[in-house]
């Protein structure tokens, strides 16, 4: 018996107490998360509910910031690389390019031609990967276990590829300042040979077993549209932009290394729901397929590293320079202002899942709880990304 | 573009670069304008990329980044908020996305944003809300012109010194505390 008695669980904490409630009598206040099965990494949203209807919802985030920025203070530009694979686990190899993208702009470092191709032919198996990841957690989220199983198996063929170049199967950390740090090997381009058309064979079987399903229609079709405005107005971009039929991929509207010689086509939906950001990423996987053949075909022989590539100790010139990838999710920003001092003197991230989770209180608004979980799914959010 | 900023009262305006610094255009503004130019970046639909502060030894340096969906094309638009006292127009009742990132703004450099709905801790623990991890000692500060892309100028305001080079060590219009090496 003790005459202590923790009342926290009444009274909330911090961000359940600043939660401006709406009018309504007898509302419920719920805390999804951060830990809970559906929303994923450690998501938090406090959702205020009528019933079952969502009249607000507020997401709450910090329980994954590592203030990557503050790293970035503290580190010459090379030291801080390894953290571009922390940040987002599933499509590392995007924030790789995006963080010495923008150290090569304002350091004017030329890449050689093979590192750019090498470059394109893993940042695209590492979209795939992304997306199988993303694809097989969302069914889960919606009921369907098999499918993750076999996204898996589809996945894991891309990492044992991936091992080989990076030397590492999760958080890559394998672009330089000036090229790639390992040239592809015979045998690795070998297995990227044979993983395209055995991955090709896949996709009508998960159209017909999947997308096709009527219990995934019904889940997904109509619920969570995105209105273009509120694409702008919160700075949504990526699959998510392209599934409310904004035709903007940053591959292609401010292109980068090779990308402007090869031939790929830029996937939308008009459907603005989840259903159309479903469709986009299948057809994503299509198209990345598509450029890795072309780039393993045009790929030239020579150097993978920028002969007197910076050496970790280099210090990044003078000046600001803003590069933008197109990741996974959408639009990966690193920005970087330097003072020409041992250290990055600013360097900022920009998060395309941070955007794109931001208009979840918007879209949100008046569906049920249900409904909600497959919207957060449908955004294919990566917390890691979003706190930083 | 220059007729995006005109009768904003901008401080200075600047073509730059895109293949150099991935910025096609850059405008200085007072903060009393800076709602306005964003209405009117959304108006021509622009999108909001992100805001983040640049500590420099003038003052923080909030810098905007707005881009385009069909006609790409990063456009910067940069206010000075004086380390005394950091206050800035929010506008997150144009762009309702700014509302986080001015929330991590907050966080990471205490600059307040005035009128934003929800200016509660986002990414910091609201224990340590005021602790400001991105902040910098007065002597590690650099100052902005010496970091910041010039580019090609367009309308510089007579009294703007910020990105003026080799300007003489005078009172800086904007009001911010100076470094004592200045």
């Amino acid at each position: 018996m003790t005459t202590y008695q923790n009342n926290d669980h009444l009274a909330g904490d911090f961000y359940t107490q600043n939660f401006a409630k709406t009018a309504g009598e007898g509302n419920l206040i719920l805390n999804l998360g951060p830990q809970h099965p559906s929303t994923h990494g450690v998501l938090r949203v406090v959702v205020e509910l009528d019933g079952e209807y969502i009249m607000r919802a507020e997401p709450v985030l910090g329980y994954l910031h590592r203030m990557h920025e503050k790293m970035a203070e503290v580190k010459t530009a090379a030291q801080f690389i390894p953290n571009m694979g922390r940040v987002d686990y599933g499509h590392a190899l995007g924030w790789n390019w995006a963080f010495v993208g923008a150290a090569e702009l304002v350091g004017g470092i030329e890449v050689p031609e093979r590192a750019e191709y090498i470059r394109v032919i893993t940042c695209e198996l590492n979209r795939i990967a992304s997306h199988l990841l993303w694809w097989g957690a969302y069914l889960l989220d919606l009921g369907a276990f098999t499918p993750i199983m076999y996204a898996f198996d589809d996945r894991e063929k891309i990492l044992d590829i991936l091992q080989d170049p990076t030397g590492s199967r999760l958080t890559y950390s394998y672009y330089r300042i000036g090229g790639v740090a390992k040239d592809l090997s015979a045998d690795c381009i070998r297995r990227i040979q044979e993983f395209i058309p055995w991955f090709r064979s896949r996709l009508p079987m998960y159209k017909d077993l999947v997308s096709d399903n009527i219990i995934l229609r019904k889940r997904i079709e109509d619920i969570g549209v995105i209105e273009q405005e509120v694409c702008r107005r919160f700075g949504a971009t990526g699959p998510v932009a392209r599934g409310s039929g904004i035709k903007y991929d940053v591959r292609r509207a401010q292109p980068y290394s090779v990308y402007p010689k090869l031939d790929f086509e830029i996937p939308t939906s008009n459907l603005k729901c989840a259903r159309g950001r479903y469709d986009v990423r299948m057809a994503e996987m299509e198209q990345s397929l598509r450029i890795i053949e072309q780039a393993l075909e045009m790929m030239p022989e020579g150097e993978v590293l920028v002969k007197g590539a910076p050496k970790p100790s280099w210090k990044v010139p003078k000046g600001e320079g803003y590069f933008a990838v197109e990741g996974a999710r959408g639009k990966i920003g690193a920005y970087v202002v330097s003072d020409g001092g041992k250290n990055i003197y600013r360097t900022k991230l920009r998060a395309p899942g941070y955007c794109n989770l931001s208009l979840f209180a918007e879209v949100s608004q008046g569906t049920i709880l249900a409904d909600a979980v497959a919207i957060l799914g449908s955004l294919d959010l990566i917390i890691p990304e979003i706190d930083r | 573009m220059e007729a995006l900023f005109s009768g904003l009262s901008a401080l200075y305006l600047a073509k730059c670069d895109a293949a150099k610094t991935g910025q096609v255009f850059q405008a200085f503004l007072p903060a009393s304008t800076l709602v306005r130019a964003a209405e009117r970046l959304l108006a021509a639909d622009y999108y909001i990329e992100d805001i983040c502060a640049v500590d420099c030894a003038e003052g923080y340096v909030v810098v905007y980044h707005f881009d385009h969906f069909e006609a790409p094309g990063r456009v910067t638009l940069r206010v000075l908020a004086p380390h005394a006292s950091p206050v800035v127009p929010s506008i997150a009742n144009v762009f309702h996305g700014a509302e986080w990132h001015e929330r991590e703004t907050r966080d990471f450099h205490g600059v307040v944003f005035e009128g934003n709905p929800n200016l509660i801790p986002l990414l910091m623990d609201p224990d340590m809300a005021d602790c400001f991890p991105l902040r910098k000692e007065d002597k590690a500060r650099a100052k902005a012109k010496d970091m910041l892309e010039a580019g090609e100028v367009v309308y510089c305001h007579p009294s703007f010194t910020l990105m003026t080079p080799d300007a003489p060590a005078e009172a800086k219009e904007s009001g911010g505390d100076k470094p004592a090496t200045a």
